[in-house]
């Protein structure tokens, strides 16, 4: 009897040494499974929604770093299932780095792969990358080669092309190429939206031939469309539902100081109304949200505070929001702080609303479905 | 009756003379063997093993070519309107200027001009150009503190030693407090606290205070940068809060001012009220992340400094002016900064043609190739401050900064000496024009692998001044400064891990384990000793694929060692790893090496040597301190922070426990993993291969060094082991020994039976007559309870000892004188047993005095009849001598504490003949006195513990006894003690390790063999190989053994005085007293067993007799 005691001491002794040294060496367990089969792809959650950032990754949004995502979550207190980040098209690049830094820390990447070109300033009109020019095959090369990185990189990523083209900064918006002109012959098609539905299926068409699997395609527009007129909305450049896997849109309260407050419940419920209608099949995502500190127009913590609470209980659709955590110094000096700690107390609303487990920290996974 | 036979069989006699000629052969024939083997030894240690190294590798200064770009790009597009002037119409546009005068500058207006200096922490140069320059510096700003958020949270990071500093020179301490953490700006910070409420606002000003108090600051600058201006306002009100805080404190506040920030602060009326200065910091046009251009050109600097000062008062304005440089490196995002002897240097190096700086910029800058990539160099010199200072001063500005101290063109200092309008004198273009090549080490290229270039030349410009009026130089001739080369930069995902300190048997190998799990090569730098005893594990290094590298072969601080002294612990390691692996390598990493970059000359001649010998200087600039242990995430986390910058990482495998780096590993490596990086060796970075690194050796003719060398190294580390195994013996045997002793002795309990039967007392005397007619009256004196006989055998005196012997015996006829030829005291005393005609016999020494109890508490434990023998409590009686009253301590806290203690367990192995009593039929049981020994008192009692008896310890009977006075009296009475007391040992070996002797054979005996023989004859021994050894940085491992000796040491002294009622402060003596002793009683050891082996008669040395023993009754 005390031998047995004896050997049951032992045995917990070698269970606890195992156990720490288990714990001595964690992995991140999310990004190895994600690794180990490739035929993965981020799962839309039954229940609750994924929490992510973009985190001031610099003027070209593709300066990731770990340490930047690590101090980011030490902020929130909470680890993100998504990050999001640029690939530039002026840039010719593939952001492989980026990507796998992203991947590896456990998180999905999110990519806005935007085909414009340096100096990526905004309301310039097309550049060399125009949708025409895109259409036409001037670039197929380099989609290819960009796909074929993206298939290398081999993990499963979220692609938003071409996002906001329902506004009028972007040189991809509708509004550039013909606008509400009718196109010839088919009157229920205005050449804008026709021109950019036609650029975005031949990108996706080109990136599917070069066998990148490992994406999911996000047909992400901004809450309100500029011009705000019926030709200018989601619906007329939706792509089709076989070309899109997530269903994304941008929320900004004020940005800039001579801009009016507004409350965030407006900024979403409409839009989100019309974004469920264009599919009904598909997840919505919340690919940016933010808004700026300004004291003497609003409350930025009661603006997230009541952004992470509606964000989290009143859209069944959404399925995952990502904050756009930067802060920038506008022409006139004035600054941009959309960052989630821009005032202690918009950090402690940020931080206290993601609290809720309803935000999911980790990307579930799935096998691909294709 | 005793046997009277000669000396002729005495112990360690040798009739036939044989044994100490033949011991003499075998000693030399060792000491010739050892002599030429050391000799071969020694001599391979400083055969230099031929290190080939690729010579890419050796010579990256032939890499550095200068480019013929006269003039670097334009910047793109130059503003139309400069942004001062915007600024400048800005501020007239709002309320600023509407014709009322400028606010009046409401502080003291100091009548010097103010001199401030700013300080980069943990930069050598800063601290030795702020001493250099102390006296034409008023204010000294040091980096210091940084708000880390809106809670009012301060990071504080100083320098503790400036306070002194500056508190020595006069300088005010005015200490910087940014919202810089790491590299990153935190507006928010600034920004919430001002938005913040009074409570939160005020514990930040508590906390700047409680900082400032402890610094004894005379004030606070604030550098708080990228603030969005909607929050001028709450800025401005907290400002002006925090100045009332400061003034009432009796400190002051002064606010830098960045162009291109918003300068609403500084127009702020409330701000400008309460602040005592704003430093207008006037460099930096072009920052080190945007591409090449001026630092502060003079049309910039005029417009800001114009822009600035109008509508203020300048004397509230000190104006910053800078003085160092950036280089920047094509296709990286940001530039280095360099200091003014950097740019020289890259210029010189590169072999630049020479130029000059003029119109439009004044902005000195030049362009070179480092074979990799193209560089721009912008730099400011004394001809910019020298127009700027001019401009800045023809404002009437209150002050001048320099940014900064360590980075300066040392020129400057002699500018700000020049009048305000400043003609340009012969003397002063000489005084300006010559560039000194000072020991300002100067660093090029990128990465953490180094070599030295030492040398060091003046170098010449012209300084003139051109048609606008503007000072303009033209570099004619570079300074040279020591140079470090720096290479291994590699890829921005590239990054090696190195382990330094190993092997260890414990830890290396899991290190490798770990490594062979991610399929990762790293770098060992192994310590020699180490390499040494665990050559498996070098082995294995090897095999595994890492690298290995030279890391010393005892880890000196190679800074403190002399030059033959390196390459001997280069050498010595090279040729163990290379007889070990079969390879060479030209790795090597100096051992404490902690703060990566040498920052003076002569942190560099180790580095020197070891790449004269072809080596490849390894730093490191991501260093987690592992070894301190400070927790397995601040390893982690450290690692994280560091590796932006850093691409070579160290860590420990060996020197101590290092289980936290062994766990902190992995995670290092997911980390590196998830960060994108690639773990190369170092061999990857340097862009060549590990065969380069570590060419296998040529073999053959070195077969027989390596022989030679390998045994020499074995045997070293034999002799060091043992040596430490010795110390920690000894140590321990020491303490326990000191316990027994204390513990028995303070368990001793006196007899108090009754006793008085008849004595016999026999004194031998030997030319005594000064001191023997005051022994024989103590004796007579005694107050004894029966009958006493003294008798006095004179061993054939030649003074008047037989004649004062019988003065008394007329008087007194308890006393009898027997007369001899000299032949000895154990004789004489033989003589006297069998003259004596009582059963109790006590032995008293002729210069020995008793008190009158003496024999009455002598004799009291032969109540008990099993006590055979008693010892009496001999004490000093002659202190007039240092030596004397050290002797005094020993006698009591070495002989009579033994005694007290070994008479509980009855095993007292001496019964001194100086005072001790014995039965006759005991004696003439144990044999009568012998004659073969010089001891024959110790003879005697070990003979008397052979037939049974007790042998007890009166520490009542005290005798009073005369003590050498000099040294070499001292040496003889020892060494006829040492040599008697090792005749004893040897003629009772059968006593000793015997159970049937119990403690004596257990305890008392083996105490005498190890402490008094063993111990006494190596300890000198022990201490000139552990002096010798303290170059090699053991000290530290030593000093624990000799605290817990003297500590010991003291601890019996204190407790034998205790015991004894002397003064404790007497204790304090056995301190000094080991200096003198070790030495001497390890002679007198040596010498008598050398006696023994040789096998000598020693004669009766005869103590001189100065009757210095003062009559006591």
């Amino acid at each position: 009897m005390s031998s047995l005691g004896k050997n049951n001491i032992a045995a917990w002794a070698i269970i606890a040494a195992c156990g720490f040294s288990l714990y001595g060496c964690r992995k991140p367990v999310v990004a190895s499974s994600a690794e180990t089969n490739k035929a993965m792809e981020l799962a839309v959650p039954a229940k609750g929604k994924y929490t992510g950032a973009y985190i001031d990754f610099g003027d070209r949004e593709d300066d990731v770093s770990v340490e930047a995502i690590e101090n980011f979550e030490n902020l929130v207190g909470k680890h993100q299932a998504i990050i999001a980040s640029s690939s530039y098209w002026g840039e010719q690049t593939f952001p492989t780095r980026n990507l796998e830094m992203i991947s590896r820390h456990g998180s999905i990447p999110l990519v806005f792969w935007s085909p414009w070109d340096r100096p990526y300033l905004q309301n310039r009109g097309p550049d060399r990358f125009s949708l025409l020019e895109i259409i036409k095959g001037t670039w197929d090369s380099y989609i290819d080669r960009w796909a074929d990185a993206a298939r290398a990189f081999g993990r499963p990523m979220i692609v938003s092309f071409a996002n906001e083209m329902n506004g009028d900064w972007f040189p991809w918006s509708g509004a550039f190429y013909g606008g509400n002109k009718k196109v010839e012959g088919q009157p229920n098609d205005w050449e804008g939206p026709e021109t950019f539905k036609k650029a975005y299926r031949h990108v996706v068409d080109r990136v599917r031939a070069r066998g990148a699997s490992n994406i999911q395609w996000m047909f992400h527009t901004n809450n309100y469309a500029e011009p705000n007129e019926t030709w200018n909305y989601p619906p007329a450049y939706y792509p089709g539902s076989s070309y899109v896997d997530w269903l994304g849109l941008s929320i900004y309260g004020q940005q800039v100081g001579g801009d009016d407050w507004t409350p965030i419940e407006p900024l979403i419920t409409w839009p989100y109304d019309q974004m469920a209608a264009v599919d009904p099949a598909k997840p919505i995502m919340v690919a940016e949200w933010g808004v700026g500190e300004f004291p003497r127009a609003g409350d930025k913590a009661a603006f997230i505070t009541e952004g992470l609470e509606l964000l989290g209980a009143h859209y069944p659709r959404i399925k995952a929001a990502v904050y756009w955590h930067e802060r920038w110094q506008n022409d006139d000096l004035t600054y941009s702080n959309l960052r989630v700690n821009s005032s202690v107390e918009a950090l402690q609303a940020y931080r206290a609303g993601v609290a809720d487990p309803e935000w999911l920290s980790k990307p579930i996974w799935r096998p691909v479905r294709k | 009756m005793p046997d009277s036979s000669g000396y002729a069989s005495f112990v360690f006699a040798d009739p036939s003379g044989r044994r100490w000629p033949r011991l003499r052969r075998i000693i030399l024939l060792v000491l010739a063997v050892a002599f030429v083997g050391g000799v071969l030894f020694v001599r391979t240690l400083f055969v230099t093993p031929q290190l080939r190294l690729p010579l890419t590798l050796r010579h990256l200064k032939g890499q550095l070519k200068s480019l013929q770009k006269v003039n670097p790009a334009p910047p793109p597009a130059p503003l139309q309107i400069p942004l001062w002037q915007k600024f400048g119409e800005a501020r007239k546009a709002s309320k600023k200027i509407t014709g009322s005068a400028p606010p009046a500058f409401p502080r003291k207006s100091a009548a010097r001009e103010v001199h401030l200096a700013f300080y980069r922490n943990g930069d050598p140069y800063s601290y030795a150009s702020l001493e250099q320059h102390a006296g034409q510096i008023t204010h000294v700003c040091p980096e210091w503190m940084a708000v880390v958020n809106g809670m009012g949270d301060l990071q504080i990071d100083a320098d503790a030693r400036l306070p002194k500093l500056a508190a020595a020179h006069g300088i005010a301490l005015m200490p910087l407090l940014t919202n810089l953490l790491g590299d990153a700006w935190q507006p928010e910070a600034i920004e919430n606290l001002a938005s913040a409420g009074a409570p939160r606002q005020s514990k930040f000003f508590d906390n700047v205070l409680a900082a400032l108090r402890a610094a004894k600051a005379a004030g606070v600058v604030i550098d708080w940068q990228q603030v969005d201006p909607a929050y001028t306002d709450k800025i401005a009100d907290l400002v002006s809060n925090f100045a009332d805080a400061l003034h009432k404190d009796g400190r002051e506040l002064w606010i830098c001012v960045n162009p291109g920030e918003a300068l609403d602060l500084a127009d702020s009326d409330k701000v400008i009220e309460k602040t005592d200065r704003f430093v207008a910091l006037l460099y930096d046009e072009t920052s080190e992340d945007e591409t090449p251009g001026p630092l502060s050109s003079r049309g910039w600097f005029d417009g800001w400094l114009d822009v600035l000062l109008s509508d203020a008062d300048p004397r509230q304005w000190i104006i910053g002016l800078g003085s160092y440089g950036y280089d920047w490196t094509k296709g990286q995002p940001v530039a280095d900064q360099i200091s003014f002897a950097e740019a020289m240097s890259r210029a010189s190096f590169a072999g630049a043609p020479g130029f000059s700086a003029g119109a439009p910029d004044y902005n000195p800058t030049f362009s070179y190739d480092d074979g990799d990539d193209e560089h721009t160099v912008s730099f400011l010199d004394a001809t910019t401050f020298l127009n700027e200072l001019r401009s800045a001063r023809q404002k009437k500005v209150g002050g001048i900064a320099v940014f900064r101290l360590g980075t300066e063109d040392s020129a400057i200092w002699d500018a700000m000496k020049l009048p305000a309008n400043t003609r340009l004198n012969a003397s002063t273009q000489e005084r300006l024009g010559i560039l000194k090549g000072t020991d300002t080490i100067a660093d090029i290229g990128e990465g953490e692998i180094v070599s030295v270039d030492e040398s060091r030349s003046d170098g010449l410009r012209r300084i003139s001044v051109d048609g606008a009026g503007n000072f303009t130089a033209a570099y004619l001739h570079f300074p040279q400064f020591p140079t470090l080369y720096h290479q291994g930069g590699g890829k921005p995902t590239q990054v090696s891990i190195t382990f330094d300190d190993g092997p260890d048997p414990k830890w290396t190998p899991q290190v490798l384990d770990l490594l062979k799990a991610a399929n990762i090569k790293a770098a060992f730098f192994l310590v020699g000793v180490n390499a040494e005893r665990y050559p498996d594990l070098v082995r294995r290094i090897v095999a595994e694929g890492h690298e290995i590298g030279n890391h010393t072969y005892y880890h000196p601080n190679l800074g403190a060692c002399w030059p033959e002294h390196i390459r001997l612990e280069l050498n010595a390691t090279q040729l163990l790893l290379e007889t070990i692996t079969g390879r060479t390598t030209t790795l090597f990493r100096p051992p404490y090496a902690a703060d990566t970059s040498p920052s003076g000359i002569n942190e560099l001649l180790p580095l020197e040597i070891a790449q004269d010998l072809n080596y490849l200087v390894v730093l490191e600039n991501i260093d987690p301190q592992d070894w301190s242990r400070p927790g397995i995430d601040v390893i982690v986390t450290r690692v994280k922070q560091q590796r932006r910058d850093g691409n070579i990482i160290l860590l420990h495998d060996g020197g101590g426990d290092r289980s936290e780096t062994v766990a902190a590993l992995p995670q290092i490596l997911d980390y590196l993993n998830t960060r994108g990086d690639t773990v190369v060796p170092l061999s990857t970075l340097l862009g060549t291969t590990r065969d380069a690194l570590m060419p296998p050796s040529l073999g053959g003719a070195h077969t027989m060094v390596r022989l030679v060398s390998g045994t020499g190294f074995r045997l070293l580390r034999n002799v060091e082991e043992l040596l430490w195994a010795f110390m920690i013996v000894a140590t321990a045997l020491t303490v326990i020994r000191t316990l027994v002793v204390v513990w028995l002795a303070t368990r001793f309990r006196r007899r108090v039976d009754h006793f008085a039967e008849p004595v016999s007392v026999l004194i031998a005397a030997y030319n005594e007559g000064k001191v023997i007619a005051e022994t024989l009256r103590s004796v007579l004196a005694s107050q004894y309870g029966a009958e006493i006989e003294v008798i006095v055998i004179d061993d054939g005196s030649n003074d008047n000892t037989a004649a004062e012997v019988e003065a008394i015996t007329r008087d007194d006829k308890r006393v009898r004188l027997l007369r001899q030829k000299n032949s000895g005291k154990a004789v004489a005393l033989r003589r006297g047993l069998g003259a004596a005609q009582h059963g109790i016999i006590t032995f008293l020494d002729a210069d020995t005095h008793v008190q009158p109890d003496t024999l009455g508490f002598l004799t009291q434990p032969f109540a008990d009849v099993r006590v055979g023998a008693v010892s009496g409590h001999a004490k000093v009686g002659n202190l007039r001598k240092f030596l004397a009253r050290c002797q005094a301590l020993e006698y009591i806290c070495g002989f009579n504490l033994d005694r007290r203690a070994y008479t509980r367990w009855d095993c007292v192995t001496v019964v001194p003949g100086a005072i001790g009593a014995a039965r006759k039929a005991a004696i003439a049981e144990a044999g009568w006195l012998s004659l073969d020994t010089l001891a024959e008192d110790t003879d005697l009692t070990l003979s008397l513990h052979r037939k049974g008896h007790r042998i007890e310890y009166a520490p009542a009977a005290i005798a009073w006894t005369e003590a050498p006075e000099t040294v070499r009296a001292l040496a003889r009475q020892r060494f006829r003690w040492a040599y008697g007391t090792l005749q004893c040992l040897w003629k009772h070996r059968d006593l000793t390790f015997n159970w049937r002797y119990r403690a004596l054979g257990w305890f008392s005996l083996p105490s005498v063999w190890f402490f008094q023989i063993i111990l006494v004859a190596i300890t000198p021994f022990v201490d000139f190989l552990l002096i010798a050894s303290l170059p090699f940085g053991i000290w530290a491992a030593v000093l624990p053994f000799v605290i817990i000796f003297l500590a010991t040491d003291l601890f019996m002294a204190l407790l034998a005085c205790l015991l004894e009622g002397e003064p404790l402060l007497h204790a304090w003596r056995i301190l000094p007293m080991r200096l003198i002793y070790r030495p001497l009683l390890s002679y007198v050891i040596w010498k008598a067993a050398f006696r023994a082996f040789k096998g000598v008669w020693v004669s009766w040395v005869k103590l001189e007799r100065t009757a210095s023993v003062p009559a006591r009754t």
